[in-house]
């Protein structure tokens, strides 16, 4: 069919390239996920953060659960998620994201959460909750938690790593000098010790932890301030490693300095890999769930 | 021949998510093949494509372009084969 776009006026301006074009996928599939969503009371990023990918990853029945709460105690500028007191934790909620699991028929399941710096353990409790429930209910299942910096306490920390999550996840979002203004009130260093944390404590187990992290490009950083990070990320014993687009979820958060052209991200992927990361996923609409299963899969041990 | 209303499907904004009509693919009395790409929606994240649910020949736009449109609600009509 002919794209008729050029042919018509007063078209309104077309804000992103072609290479952030999405086809919606629409179905039974879809509808499924978000009715047993919404019967478990769960919340999923997918939906607070305005994923592009949700009509995807909705259609292939995967989601990604946002636990202890949908409203948060930080006020990161990127994210689209609420900046209030959060509500108390609830106590099916565990149970009710291995329900989720469980219905969904999930092989590889991400669980995320609000950051918590109202509670004393950051939320760790909760996180390990839910891990047990799942992995109790699921028992083949590869569970990956994509944690908060728990204020760097090693001891928040423990909770969550002694519950025995496969894939131990902790964003760097993006390279330190743009941290004030995109991460206020987190600290890169803080952020790349919980991954060095979770490393030397799967090191020292011999447990079969694998450790991730991700960022956003097109914030207004260099390649080279990109190339630092993995570097630094490899320091920290990372294993596999996500690069995606910055898309803006309104006009109040941090605008899109820059939409990365794709070959772009394939260099940065041949970088990454050269460095020793395990696995790697860099794209324009890459996010740090986005395919979490088949990327993992395709790891390098 | 009945008549069936397209809504616009999930996008991955925030409950009651909504879209902005960017330009259609097609015209009243075209007939489409299931599949083929409708129009063109806008949200803060990206454009996305909506395809035809079915086979058959539009009879209405509904939405106008440059018009948010919420979840759920009618993009077009379609005639469809009974």
């Amino acid at each position: 069919m002919p794209n008729r776009a050029e042919t018509r006026s007063a078209k309104p301006a077309q804000r992103f390239p072609p290479w952030l074009r999405k086809r919606v996928h629409t179905g039974e599939a879809a509808a499924r996920v978000s009715s047993l969503l919404a019967e478990l009371g769960l919340e999923t990023v997918c939906t607070r953060a305005h994923c592009p990918n949700l009509p995807e990853c909705f259609a292939r029945g995967t989601a990604t659960f946002l636990i202890l709460g949908n409203s948060c105690t930080r006020s990161c500028r990127f994210c689209a998620i609420p900046t209030s007191p959060p509500g108390p934790l609830r106590d099916e909620e565990p149970e009710a994201v291995a329900e989720a699991c469980d219905k969904l028929g999930l092989r590889h399941v991400v669980i995320t959460s609000v950051t918590r710096d109202d509670l004393t353990d950051g939320g760790a409790a909760h996180f390990a909750k839910t891990i047990h429930a799942v992995r109790l209910r699921m028992p083949k299942t590869v569970i990956e938690v994509l944690t908060p910096d728990f204020l760097g306490r090693a001891a928040s920390l423990d909770i969550v790593l002694d519950a025995g999550p496969d894939i131990f996840n902790h964003n760097v979002e993006t390279v330190p000098r743009l941290y004030t203004q995109v991460r206020p009130e987190a600290d890169y260093r803080r952020s790349l010790d919980v991954l060095a944390h979770a490393k030397r404590r799967a090191e020292r187990d011999a447990a079969s932890l694998h450790t991730k992290s991700g960022l956003m490009v097109g914030l207004g950083e260099t390649a080279d301030e990109v190339g630092a990070v993995l570097r630094d990320l490899r320091g920290a014993g990372c294993d596999i490693v996500t690069i995606g687009q910055y898309l803006a979820p309104s006009a109040a958060h941090v605008p899109v300095a820059r939409f990365v052209e794709p070959p772009e991200f394939e260099a940065w992927e041949a970088e990454a890999r050269a460095l020793g990361f395990a696995a790697v996923a860099a794209g324009p609409f890459v996010r740090s769930s986005y395919h979490a299963d088949s990327l993992f899969e395709s790891r390098r041990e | 021949m009945p008549v069936i209303d397209v809504p616009l499907p999930e996008l991955g904004e925030e409950a009651p998510g909504e879209a902005r009509v960017a330009f259609w693919y097609v015209d009243v009395g075209e007939e489409l093949k299931r599949g083929d790409d409708l129009v063109q929606m806008l949200t803060d994240k990206a454009t996305f494509d909506v395809p035809s649910p079915a086979a058959g020949k539009v009879v209405e736009l509904v939405a106008d372009e440059d018009q948010a449109v919420k979840v759920g609600e009618v993009l077009c009509r379609l005639q469809v084969e009974g």
